[in-house]
């Protein structure tokens, strides 16, 4: 197939780049870092743990529950860690690709507000819990390359948009839950704020990308269903890490983690967490009814 | 044995391309995406409740993951392994 290229994206972005203009703080100064988290409090919301709803829950020590919501909440912010590195790298490679010159100024403003919050989590997890968790391992092996190129654009600004808002759920939640600390509250707030600029930028790229590939390549469309699915599931169950279980000191890791991913409380909670991203989808003609 | 996790495995790549019918134990699972980047990590946690052993991720070789033949030699037949 003969490389196609990729028509600009014009988008009205003034409003998000005034928002994020007035809104600009500076994360290195505004939070109050205690010098520890208040011994039994969660560090998490415990209904967004992953064992929540489950027997798996009720089974554990007061102890270990608590342990879970703080070994969970590192691996939340690890991977928001990791997200953003790789999702922002490929950002970096196309600010300036004449395709994205109209929405370059929004661009910065996400590059910037992206490596600010992390080095928020960052510092959170490394100030009281002594480590991230590493990434998750990967395959380098080309899963799109056989995808237009224009597929694989909105592939990428569909990867950055799917895990903002997944994660978003997680930050509004946990921004009003007043059983958090108050630096747990207060990182899931002002994440939650700028992300909501992010998500509204992230759903008008995906269209106009979407756009280009259905009037192109229409028979492409179902094919990106089915990978936007598989992305949906791979994103709730990196959720459920088996070192955080072991540190939590849940024995059996892996059995538990598998148990968890196929209780029908779980499916119920991602369901929930999923929703608004899944109405997007389909009212987008992405959804996964139109997987062949 | 050796038989029991491989059927595990094969049970997971089917059930995540039912459109295979076959599985032939010379097929490129990377190159026919049989096992992709979003099925990696799963397929990994799958490979370490069977093998009873932590896989470390730094330590990959594509290769060992290419075929069912590849995946038995590397990961359930020891004294291939070493």
């Amino acid at each position: 197939m003969a490389v196609r290229e990729v028509a600009p994206v014009q988008l009205d972005t003034n409003r998000l780049e005034q928002l994020a203009e007035s809104g600009y703080y500076n994360p290195y100064t505004m939070f109050d870092w205690p010098d520890a988290i208040e011994p039994d409090l969660p560090w998490m919301s415990e209904n967004l743990t992953t064992l929540a709803g489950t027997p798996m829950w009720d089974e554990l020590t007061r102890e270990q529950q608590i342990a879970l919501t703080k070994y969970e909440s590192i691996n939340f912010f690890s991977l928001n860690i990791h997200g953003i590195r790789e999702l922002m790298s490929e950002v970096v490679m196309r600010i300036h690709e004449p395709t994205y010159a109209n929405v370059s100024e929004f661009l910065h403003h996400f590059i910037g507000e992206e490596n600010e919050h992390m080095w928020f989590f960052a510092k959170f997890c490394l100030k009281y819990g002594g480590k991230l968790y590493p990434a998750q391992p990967t395959l380098k092996a080309g899963s799109v390359d056989h995808l237009s190129r224009v597929a694989r654009e909105m592939i990428v600004f569909a990867r950055i948009l799917i895990f903002e808002e997944i994660v978003d759920y997680y930050n509004a939640h946990m921004a009003t839950d007043q059983s958090l600390p108050h630096i747990a509250r207060e990182i899931n707030r002002v994440h939650h704020v700028d992300e909501s600029r992010h998500v509204a930028f992230g759903r008008m790229i995906f269209t106009n990308l979407l756009e280009q590939v259905t009037e192109r390549d229409p028979e492409e469309v179902p094919v990106l269903a089915e990978y936007l699915e598989d992305y949906l599931q791979y994103s709730i169950a990196t959720l459920y890490n088996p070192a955080a279980y072991r540190d939590a000191g849940i024995p059996d890791p892996l059995a538990v983690r598998r148990r968890a991913l196929e209780h029908p409380a779980r499916a119920e909670a991602h369901e929930q967490v999923l929703k608004r991203t899944r109405k997007f989808l389909s009212k987008a003609g992405v959804g996964r009814e139109a997987i062949k | 044995m050796t038989n029991e996790p491989m059927q595990a495995v094969r049970e997971f790549i089917l059930g995540r391309n039912p459109r295979l019918g076959l599985l032939s134990d010379d097929l490129d699972l990377i190159d026919s995406r049989a096992i992709n980047s979003l099925a990696f990590v799963e397929f990994i946690f799958l490979l370490e409740e069977l093998t009873g052993e932590p896989i470390d991720p730094e330590d990959l070789d594509l290769d060992d993951f290419r075929t069912l033949n590849a995946l038995e030699a590397r990961f359930f037949k020891k004294e291939a392994a070493r």
